[in-house]
């Protein structure tokens, strides 16, 4: 975990070790419910990120908490306040939007200290904290150019300074990669991994990349629907996801649908659909009430191999289906006799790869597999 | 500096020395070296002997006229109309006034045209009416002996008021300045700067055509002084004002006075003692007149005692034709409005034309007037 | 990052002759397309506009004198206190009813492309400029009903215990009437400079700290700025031209450039040189306000 707030903020520390909380928040447009009983609390000096499809009202959440929508029912407060009555522009956070939002008749110099001069700080303090940011964000240079002489990432920069220079309690990002190409992404996660870790201030993203929440957040809400599916560590979403539907959006995995057959202390044994036994690990999120379930098996999991292999559990045979070279490793399509078709990914270490329709065997250990609460969604 | 004229006189202005023109104008601005006029240009529009174009004031001809006529000549008549006399003058001037075969221009403007050279004379054998106009109207000091126009109607510049609002009433132009208070904002005069200068030229005792700068200028004055009871000038747009109460005075032609107090028996027209001017509107049949047979054909018309009569009931204006006088009814024949007596008539001009540099003169103390 | 500006392409010099379409095919194109319409210009305003040049270049001229341009004494006519007190008046009347439109159109536009819902934009717009589809002279003189002493404003007034206004045959008439009639322009204009504004500028506005007021002189308005500008223009231009509500509601003291150089044509002393001259002034004087306006008015619009 990292530190908590040590950052210069304009603002009094209060009690309260959360800076935002949301707490069974609500927001209907004309009778569409965008966010559906949202709760979570980010604790000072995190990187939270809210993930999930398009439509999933991550952005309506980062809006909430921003001021520019208010709750239809529930309560969001910052740093133990309650915002309900409180318009945006009194409100200790900033954003940078998702097209930066910037203000194209202002030079870069201006649009940075627009807040600033809002506030009616002096004249060389926000000279100061200007040319302060822009050194922060690598834009000295830039200073008297307008934003529509700047790239996406320069702009990118302008946009995450400008907000910067006000020294909120939250810093919230909307998409804020989502417009720059993969090379220019991948490098601004980095300095944006850096910024928050240099000023330990707590950053809240909006995004639908999950690679870019999974590296750079201390952790991750999954929306879906308007409702937040699990909150937790990117380990944590990853490897222990509690629905079909995380385990399904966050990286790939295989789904099999079944039953319950039988539990002992430590593991459970599923019957798919299909006819599958498979052995899985009893975690302590597993409630026993549960009947229908669903397996996940991470691709990663599974090995490979031309014979039978020793291990007695969860190994299935079935045909190769269709391989792909990727460098790393090799992504293989396997047809189990049964009729699955499961995604592999096998390191390559294999000399040769096996010729598509070659029989083959696959495992997996009951540790590696999670079984899931079949949910009507 | 050699210069080429084209000239509206005669008749031998054509389409295609107006293209010479332009092209002049256009090799005049590259090379400096040559000039040109602005001419007038001719146009001979054809048009079909049946169809005769007239270009006339609002409310000078109506239905019945061109029925009655067509009834008997088979002539379609077609009206334009036009607001003043130099709009008429410009457009026809411009070369827009080609299917025109009758023309109303008024005592001055037939003056000017026939200056300009820009009327036919006409053939009096072929208008056997005129010898019943008054014997004042068969020889009019813009057209000695007709030469050029008919004389249509005449009328007289007054006063309209409300009897109701003004103690005591009107009788000449000096009442505007001797009872100023009381008319402040609810008088308009003429949107006409010669009739304006002349009634008040006529009140200092001047003439209504004066050419002299001091008593312009004396008249300039005067009209300073009662400017802020003015409300405006205009010649149309006090006839709703006056009915509806809003104004208290007005000055006016005697035709649309006339026009207007049936609707309010409270309205009277008053013709000013130390005299105004008179005003004769004519038909002329200018140069470039398409159907001459079918002109001709209309000014006879007109000139019928019995056509004279009834337009003279039925639009309001004062007629010229004798004979036609003695047709109307007794109450018409007795309305001062349009007749005024002989005696009141007496001190009374009509508009002359004005030497440039003078109406140069007129035209800077209107400027100053009337941008306040 | 080192994001260095792409060097300037220099492909185009280097296109060997070969490539290039020859001479007479490169201007057929743009011939083409412009022909008509530069044709139309020429004939109909660059010739005339030359023509009036010319004119107003002689003395005292009339129709039928020959034009032989002379001097300038025209132009000094122009110059004499009694033409430039006209001149200025009408340059007032301009900006003062430009001034009512931006006051009056803005809050308008604004509340239309911002405020009100978007599925009932278009019908207020239309609602808006629906007066446009009647003559502007039957405008005016339902303005005279509404204001005259004894009009639709006065019994209302007196209906509810006010004292009347004598505003009929004043400025303000006239300021009225004028503004009342480019107002649609002001708001057509102004409505589609403010709808293309980005909502999101002004939420980032808000969370910087400002205050709606804030944001609408900070933002909203140099924003609108291109906007405002060509609307201002517009609708001055148009009043600078405009005579007939000078006229029918200034009363007395209506005298405006424009009803000067009518007169000068169709008036009862023709001066067509001078109202030439009088002309000219006018153009070089909205020319010139153009050219400052496209040069200074909006610096930041270059960079857009």
């Amino acid at each position: 975990m990292l530190q908590a707030a040590t950052h210069n903020s304009d603002l009094p520390t209060l009690d309260s070790d959360f800076d935002v909380e949301l707490r069974k928040v609500f927001k209907v447009f004309n009778g569409e419910t965008a966010v559906r009983g949202v709760e979570f609390n980010i604790r000072r000096g995190e990187f939270f990120s809210i993930l999930g499809p398009s439509g999933c009202g991550k952005t309506t959440t980062l809006r909430l908490v921003a001021g520019f929508e208010t709750p239809s029912a529930g309560e969001v407060l910052i740093r133990g306040k309650s915002m309900t009555h409180v318009p945006p522009h009194r409100r200790p956070a900033n954003t940078v939007f998702q097209n930066y939002a910037l203000f194209d008749h202002m030079t870069v110099w201006n649009n940075i200290a627009f807040g600033l001069r809002i506030k009616r700080l002096g004249r060389s303090e926000v000279q100061q904290r200007v040319d302060e940011v822009l050194q922060l964000v690598k834009m000295e240079t830039f200073a008297n150019r307008y934003p529509k002489q700047l790239s996406g990432g320069q702009r990118q920069r302008v946009a995450l300074a400008r907000a910067l220079v006000n020294r909120p309690a939250v810093l919230l990002l909307d998409e804020p990669l989502g417009a720059l190409d993969l090379k220019l992404r991948k490098q601004m996660q980095v300095e944006l991994s850096n910024l928050h870790q240099n000023l330990g201030l707590t950053f809240v993203m909006v995004t639908h990349d999950q690679e870019e929440a999974l590296s750079l957040s201390d952790r991750i809400a999954v929306m879906k629907d308007g409702k937040i599916e699990q909150v937790g560590t990117p380990n944590e979403i990853y490897e222990r996801p509690r629905t079909p539907f995380v385990a399904d959006f966050i990286g790939d995995t295989n789904l099999f649908e079944g039953h319950l057959e039988s539990t002992d202390g430590s593991s459970l044994l599923v019957r798919t659909h299909s006819g599958l036994k498979i052995v899985v690990s009893r975690t302590p999120e597993w409630s026993d009430r549960t009947h229908q379930t669903i397996v996940s098996v991470r691709p990663e999991k599974i090995h490979l191999h031309c014979a039978p292999p020793e291990t007695s559990h969860n190994t299935f045979e079935g045909r190769l289906k269709h391989a792909m070279y990727l460098g790393t490793h090799v992504h293989c399509v396997v047809e189990l006799v049964s009729g699955e078709m499961l995604t592999v990914r096998q390191a390559t270490h294999l000399e040769t790869l096996p010729e598509d329709g070659s029989p083959l065997y696959l495992s997996w250990s009951p540790s590696d597999c999670i079984a899931l609460a079949a949910r009507s969604t | 500096m050699p210069s080429t004229r084209l000239s509206f006189s005669g008749g031998h202005s054509t389409r295609r020395q107006f293209l010479k023109a332009s092209a002049a104008a256009a090799s005049g601005l590259a090379l400096s070296s040559c000039g040109w006029t602005l001419a007038n240009v001719r146009t001979n529009v054809r048009t079909a002997s049946d169809v005769l174009y007239i270009y006339t004031w609002a409310g000078y001809t109506d239905r019945e006229l061109i029925d009655q006529f067509y009834k008997e000549t088979q002539i379609r008549v077609i009206a334009d109309v036009f607001s003043s006399n130099e709009e008429m003058l410009a457009k026809v001037q411009a070369g827009a006034g080609g299917a025109y075969s009758v023309i109303y221009p008024s005592d001055y403007m037939v003056r000017r045209q026939i200056d300009l050279n820009m009327l036919m004379e006409l053939d009096k054998s072929r208008l056997p009416g005129l010898d019943r106009l008054f014997p004042k109207f068969r020889d009019p000091s813009y057209d000695r002996d007709n030469r050029y126009s008919v004389p249509l109607s005449w009328g007289t510049t007054g006063l309209i008021y409300n009897r109701k609002a003004l103690n005591p009433p009107p009788t000449d132009w000096q009442y505007l300045w001797d009872y100023q208070q009381q008319l402040t904002k609810r008088l308009t005069l003429l949107n006409d700067q010669r009739e304006v200068f002349g009634a008040v030229l006529r009140s200092l005792g001047y003439s209504y055509n004066s050419t002299n700068p001091d008593e312009i200028r004396a008249a300039y004055e005067k009209l300073v002084r009662l400017k802020p009871a003015i409300a405006a000038f205009n010649s149309d747009a006090w006839r709703t004002q006056i009915l509806t109460g809003d104004l208290k005075i007005a000055m006016c032609y005697s035709s649309d006075a006339n026009e207007i107090t049936p609707e309010n028996t409270d309205l009277a027209y008053v013709h000013p003692e130390s005299g105004s001017s008179i005003w004769t509107d004519a038909l002329v049949i200018p140069r470039t007149a398409p159907n001459i047979e079918g002109a001709y054909a209309w000014l006879e018309f007109m000139l019928r005692p019995e056509v004279a009569a009834r337009i003279c009931e039925r639009l309001s204006f004062a007629t010229p034709n004798a004979t036609a006088f003695e047709l109307l009814p007794r109450e018409v024949q007795t309305n001062t409005t349009l007749f005024p007596p002989e005696s009141a008539i007496e001190k009374s001009e009509s508009l002359e034309p004005i030497p440039p540099d003078v109406g140069e003169i007129y035209n800077r103390y209107w400027t100053k007037l009337t941008s306040g | 990052m080192s994001v260095s500006p792409p060097p300037f392409s220099s492909t185009s010099d280097l296109t060997p002759d070969a490539t290039k379409p020859r001479w007479g095919t490169r201007w057929l194109g743009p011939l083409v397309l412009l022909g008509p319409a530069g044709l139309w210009l020429l004939l109909l305003l660059v010739l005339p506009t030359l023509v009036i040049f010319q004119l107003s270049l002689v003395p005292n001229i009339r129709p039928g004198d020959i034009v032989n341009p002379s001097g300038i004494d025209n132009y000094l006519l122009v110059f004499n206190p009694t033409n430039f007190r006209v001149i200025v008046r009408s340059l007032g009347l301009a900006v003062g009813t430009t001034l009512l439109c931006l006051g009056l159109g803005f809050p308008v536009a604004y509340w239309i492309a911002v405020l009100a819902p978007k599925r009932w934009r278009n019908l207020l717009l239309l609602g808006f400029i629906l007066p446009l589809w009647t003559s502007s002279l039957l405008r005016t003189y339902a303005w005279i009903t509404i204001l005259r002493p004894t009009g639709v404003l006065n019994s209302i007034l007196s209906t509810i215990g006010l004292p009347t206004l004598e505003i009929l045959n004043r400025t303000p008439a006239v300021l009225v009437g004028m503004s009342y009639s480019f107002l649609p322009y002001m708001v057509l204009i102004l409505y589609s400079s403010l709808e293309k504004l980005d909502r999101a500028l002004l939420e980032a506005s808000a969370d910087l700290g400002a205050t709606p007021p804030q944001t609408f002189w900070k933002i909203t308005v140099p924003q609108a700025l291109p906007g405002i500008a060509a609307g201002s223009l517009l609708v001055f231009i148009t009043s600078l031209g405009d005579f007939i509500d000078p006229e029918l509601l200034g009363g007395a003291s209506s005298m405006t450039v424009a009803r000067l150089i009518y007169n000068q044509f169709l008036g009862q002393t023709q001066n067509w040189g001078f109202g030439s001259a009088l002309s000219v002034v006018l153009i070089f004087a909205v020319s010139l306000s153009i050219a400052l306006l496209l040069k200074y008015g909006d610096s930041s619009a270059t960079q857009r």
